[in-house]
């Protein structure tokens, strides 16, 4: 029997899995998890216990976890949903490989999809049958930690933090409760085959309860830091370094459409600015098209290069207006190395830690520290070409420029051919590039964060660049990746910015300037272009988002259906927000109240969940007693019965009662009680059970025991409920409501049916309480 | 003097407080010369119980403060065992075994055992009778229902073997004949621990045939000074007569063995012996035979109190008494306390005991 090792690995397991939290979302992956590891090690712990050898319960332990797989994920494709079939096993590979691309492609915290999930449960699933083989069927339970480190270290790969160090010390608690289970279990078959005494009555129950008190505080732990940990959310795409599972190749757009996609925005960043109109905030800029996506050109980080002078953007001649704006920026929730600045940069104050910055991304980075908690305060260049000066630039491109101008060999040739039937007639880059932006703004595209996604075309490649031009349907990343390859065919050298939207102006208002709020669904992505004299232009060919600015608007009509970019600041509509809603009156409050019931509602039922597992052991106290009672009063059963129920109400009471026992020597404790000890009817009800429990036990002709039937039990019920009312009214009030809620009974029966608290060298059936202790 | 009107009792609580009624009665007096040895009354375990219960009051009042002493002694008789007293010099050992003997009337004989007592003393000898022109046996002191051997350890070896020999066969083998010894035979010996000057330690297979070890300990104050108001003018010896005879106590004997020991007792007698066995303290576990005493002390003892059943508290409460005798500690284990080793073994006997579970032999479980 064992039962409590099993339970001990699963505690642990789920605690090591726990970790996980640092880097997924949410926390119903975890029940579902525990569901799928309860069911290995039940199933295994089944298996043995109908004597199913010991090398073959891994195998059937694994049918178990596809059982239960076929059960979660099959969709209804098994057999009774249960058995897998050709179908089940379709579906499971697409979930893999839904899962593997999904892990490659979010960020942290990940989004847990059916895909994680369905590996997230196959690991856990082979975690648990491995740690069932190393510690119960190899008896090799101190191996069973080993794989649990693989939940465990596995959020140290992905984000700096490590697991966090609730979920670490939990692990370690279970852990000790396996090893100290284990010992417990060990020193019992020790005891089984004789010497080892001095693992005596009181050893024993002590090892049980310091072993339930380590379970008691992980659970009760773990339950609390779920209510009480915030979730982190409003992460942009953390572009680590060294990341290994997410964002491990650098595609800041594919996680920035996941971002998009998030169901629930959070807060990003707030900042007040003198700009004229509400800046972009840049995180960093991509030129490097390749393979599936666009990359920032490697660069090196340079100390050199801090924040503290930042030389002037390139290529930026004295002719082009511009003015400064100074923007007082603080983050909220973007958790990255890279800083959000309004575009071109000039100095930067106020930051912690080193910060340095790259003429040729002008992307404000870190390699030590993050942006969590920053407040700064950016001085920015807001350029004012004309279309004048845009038009008649011209000339050699600078040197570094060059790379900007590269299209890749396989590039579909659709995208040269609408670039260039765009561009037609047009007579300068400038015009062309307006052109380009135009049609791609125009009534053909339509804004769909989800389609590209459902259909496979997602992120900024070429090929996907060809198949968005024909479906016409996509998001930030597909209408600036597009304009910006469709530039480069068209010879004008292209970027592509990742950033924030302007956000939203709510109506507080600090020394005269209003507080904007950004959010995540404010992430978003746009070309620049670049013009000799003029420098890095932004171009805004996404339609419904950002505002187009003045250099690029069309010529003809400043106010056709293309929202412009005029006095008051255009606010971008929020993918999931109603596009006819204004959200500019939105206040910060709103998403504060909306976030306070959704904790309320966590703590409320996480309550209710634990006021109702603390009901249950007192209910099924109570149905044991009912039906016993049945029993008794039906004849079915006798003395001895009687005295396991006795037995059971005294340890209810807190009388200490042992495998060692006599029946006599518990009703000399029960006697000693203060209830009991004063009342002589309770005492002579108490010798009755005695006498004829003992004879039930030990005279001749009653070994199997049910007693004498018929009127002896009434009379047995009788002298129970007396010696029951006698303890009970001697006990203090914290006894009895312990009696009642957290009967003591049910552990040592549970234990007992477990196969912890049995300890006669007979096996079989020793019945309950008659254990005896030192006489003296 | 019959006690066997003494009401029944079964209820093994209501038992202690079990009066024996008219104990003091008159009775027939018994042959003087010829006491009966083979005849045997029918006795009922309630009987039993009232009839044991008159022999402790009379040796109590011999032997104050004493119960548990004296219970033990009574148990071993009744269980057809030997019993050995150990304690030092002048605390009751002898008393004990005569208030016993005198309690019961039956033929009782004592041996002081000294260096020189040559085993004829106690097994008899053949004389050669001059007139008769044959050999006659003559009984030695064994021939009795209850042999007082006192000092058992000061004898040689050789005689302590005679006797040791004469408990376990019960019967004399002399010159090729055998004398088959009375029914009631109870050696109840006496002897100073060890350590003490002049004495010749019983060695393990010879401590083996003694169902029983007691030992007497100081009496408390209070029993001290009793002693002395009580024992003043007359040796209180005198004062005892026999409350049982012979035959009724070999009925009792008979009742006893009749006494039921279900599975589940004999299985923890197994299971507590076989812990000596391999008890890390121990260097010397108790015998097979050993677990055969315990269970017939344990029935004797429930006899005692009127059950007709074998509880595992009765095991309990003989346990350190038949089996302590037998178990030999290890010097390890023993280290520094090997001055009192009876203590250090009745330590570990209750040790085994506590963590010995005791079975049911019932599912009684729901």
């Amino acid at each position: 029997m064992r039962w409590p090792l099993s339970l001990s690995l699963l505690v642990l397991l789920m605690a090591g899995c726990s970790a996980l939290g640092a880097i997924l979302s949410g926390s119903a992956w975890w029940l579902l998890l525990l569901i799928v590891a309860g069911v290995v090690f039940g199933a295994a712990a089944g298996f043995r216990r109908f004597g199913v050898p010991a090398p073959v319960v891994p195998v059937l332990s694994f049918g178990a976890l596809v059982l239960a797989l076929t059960l979660f994920f099959g969709g209804g494709t098994g057999l009774l949903w249960l058995i897998p079939t050709g179908d089940t096993l379709a579906r499971f590979t697409s979930l893999v490989t839904a899962g593997l691309r999904s892990i490659q492609t979010q960020g942290t915290p990940a989004e847990v999809l059916d895909g994680i999930l369905f590996l997230l449960a196959v690991g856990v699933g082979l975690l648990a049958i491995l740690m069932d083989g190393l510690a119960i069927g190899l008896r090799l339970p101190a191996l069973a930690g080993v794989p649990v480190l693989v939940p465990l270290l596995a959020p140290g790969f992905v984000v700096s933090e490590g697991a966090d160090a609730a979920a670490l010390i939990s692990t370690a608690a279970a852990y000790l409760l396996v090893l100290r289970v284990e010992m417990h279990l060990r020193g019992l078959s020790a005891n089984r085959q004789g010497g080892a005494a001095e693992l005596g009555a009181t050893g024993t129950s002590g090892a049980v309860r310091g072993a339930v008190i380590i379970a008691a505080i992980g659970i009760v732990g773990a339950l609390v830091l779920s209510v009480v940990v915030p979730v982190r959310d409003g992460g942009a795409f953390g572009s680590r370094p060294n990341s290994a599972l997410f964002s491990a190749g650098v595609s800041p757009m594919i996680d920035l459409g996941q971002d998009l996609r998030r169901p629930k925005a959070g807060p990003a960043l707030h900042y007040r600015t003198t700009a004229t109109e509400p800046p972009y905030l840049a995180l960093l800029t991509l030129d490097d098209i390749k393979g599936t996506s666009w990359l920032p050109r490697p660069v090196e980080a340079d100390p050199e290069k801090s924040v503290d002078a930042i030389a002037d953007p390139p290529g930026l001649s004295a002719q082009v207006a511009r003015t400064e704006a100074i923007t007082s920026i603080g983050i909220d929730g973007v958790n990255t190395d890279l800083l959000p600045v309004p575009v071109p940069a000039t100095s930067i104050a106020g930051l912690t830690g080193q910060w340095s910055w790259s003429n040729e991304t002008r992307a404000i980075s870190s390699s030590r520290s993050s942006t969590v908690g920053q407040r700064y305060t950016v001085t920015s260049l807001e350029i004012q070409p004309t279309r004048e000066q845009l038009r008649e630039s011209g000339g050699r491109y600078p040197a570094g420029i060059e790379p900007s101008l590269l299209v890749p060999e396989d590039t579909p040739a659709i995208i040269g051919e609408t670039a260039a039937a765009v561009a037609q007639g047009t007579e300068s880059n400038y015009d062309a590039a307006v052109a380009v932006q135009d049609y791609l703004r125009g009534n053909d595209f339509s804004y769909d964060t989800e389609a590209p996604v459902e259909d496979g075309y997602d992120g900024g490649s070429a090929e996907v660049i060809a198949t968005f031009l024909e479906v016409k349907r996509g998001y930030c990343v597909h209408f600036s990746s597009a304009m910006a390859l469709m530039a480069r065919t068209l010879g004008i050298p292209s970027r592509v910015a990742l950033g924030y939207l302007p956000g939203t102006r709510t109506s507080t208002v600090i020394g005269g300037l209003n507080r904007y709020d950004v959010t995540s669904d404010d992430l978003h992505a746009w070309p620049e272009l670049y013009f000799v004299g003029v420098g890095w232009v932004p171009f805004e060919p996404t339609p419904g988002r950002g505002s187009v600015p003045d250099y690029a608007q069309p010529e003809s009509s400043g106010t056709s259906g293309v929202p412009t970019g005029g006095a008051a600041p255009e606010i971008a509509p929020r993918p999931n927000d109603d596009p006819g809603l204004p959200s500019v009156t939105t206040d910060t409050a709103a998403t504060v109240e909306e976030d306070l019931p959704a904790t309320l509602w966590r703590i409320a039922l996480v309550a209710i969940a634990l006021l109702l597992l603390l009901l249950v052991p007192g209910v099924v106290r109570q149905l044991s007693r009912r039906r016993r009672r049945r029993h008794l009063a039906s004849g079915r059963s006798g003395a001895p019965l009687a005295w396991q129920e006795l037995a059971d109400t005294a340890v209810d009471h807190g009388v200490p009662v042992f495998d060692t026992f006599t029946t006599r020597e518990l009703a000399a404790d029960i006697r000693a009680r203060p209830g009991v000890r004063d009342t002589p009817e309770a005492q002579d009800a108490l010798d009755r059970l005695l006498v004829a429990t003992e004879q039930a036990h030990y005279a001749r002709g009653s070994v199997a025991g049910p007693g004498q039937p018929g009127a002896a039990g009434t009379g047995l019920s009788a002298d129970l409920d007396l010696v029951v009312e006698a303890l009970r009214r001697g006990s203090t009030a914290l006894e009895r409501v312990r009696a009642l809620l957290i009967p003591a009974s049910l552990s040592t029966s549970v234990l007992r049916r477990m196969g912890l608290a049995r300890t006669a060298p007979m096996g079989a059936d020793t019945a309950a309480n008659p254990h005896r202790a030192a006489d003296a | 003097m019959n006690v066997f009107p003494g009401r029944l009792a079964t209820d093994p609580r209501s038992a202690a407080a079990t009066t024996v009624a008219g104990r003091r009665e008159s009775a027939t007096s018994l042959d003087e010369d010829g006491i009966d040895v083979t005849s045997e009354a029918d006795v009922t375990l309630g009987e039993v119980q009232g009839a044991a219960q008159a022999i402790i009051r009379n040796v109590e009042s011999v032997i104050d403060g004493k119960h548990s002493a004296v219970q033990i002694a009574l148990t071993v008789l009744l269980a057809e065992g030997h019993l050995l007293i150990e304690d030092v010099p002048g605390v009751g050992k002898t008393m004990l075994a005569k208030a016993l003997a005198k309690s019961v009337d039956c033929s009782v004989s004592r041996i002081q055992f000294t260096p020189d007592l040559l085993p004829s003393d106690v097994t008899g000898v053949s004389v050669y009778n001059q007139a008769e022109r044959r050999f006659e046996f003559k009984p030695g002191a064994i021939f009795a229902n209850i042999v007082i051997g006192d000092e058992i350890n000061r004898a040689s070896p050789k005689t302590q073997s005679a006797l040791l020999e004469c408990m376990e066969e019960r019967q004399v083998t002399v010159d090729g004949h055998s004398y088959p010894l009375a029914r009631p035979f109870t050696v109840v010996a006496t002897q100073n621990p060890i350590e003490m000057e002049g004495t010749y330690a019983l060695p393990e297979a010879q401590r083996d045939r003694f169902m029983a070890r007691i030992s007497m300990g100081y009496p408390d104050s209070a029993s001290e000074l009793a002693m002395l108001d009580s024992r003043d003018l007359t040796s209180p010896l005198s004062q005892i007569d026999a409350v049982v005879t012979g035959a009724q106590l070999r009925g009792m004997m008979t009742a006893a063995r009749s006494v039921f020991a279900s599975a589940a007792v004999k299985e923890y007698a197994v299971a507590v012996v076989r812990a000596t066995r391999d008890d890390r303290d121990l260097r010397l576990g108790a015998s097979p035979r050993a677990t055969l005493q315990l269970i017939r002390a344990a029935k004797a003892q429930a006899a005692l109190h009127g059950r007709e059943y074998v509880l595992p508290d009765d095991v309990d409460s003989l346990a350190v008494a038949v089996l302590g005798h037998r178990l030999v500690p290890t010097t390890r284990a023993l280290g520094h306390r090997s001055q009192d080793s009876a203590l250090f073994i009745e330590e570990t006997v209750r040790r085994i005991l506590a963590a010995t579970p005791v079975p049911t032999g019932s599912q009684g479980r729901l």
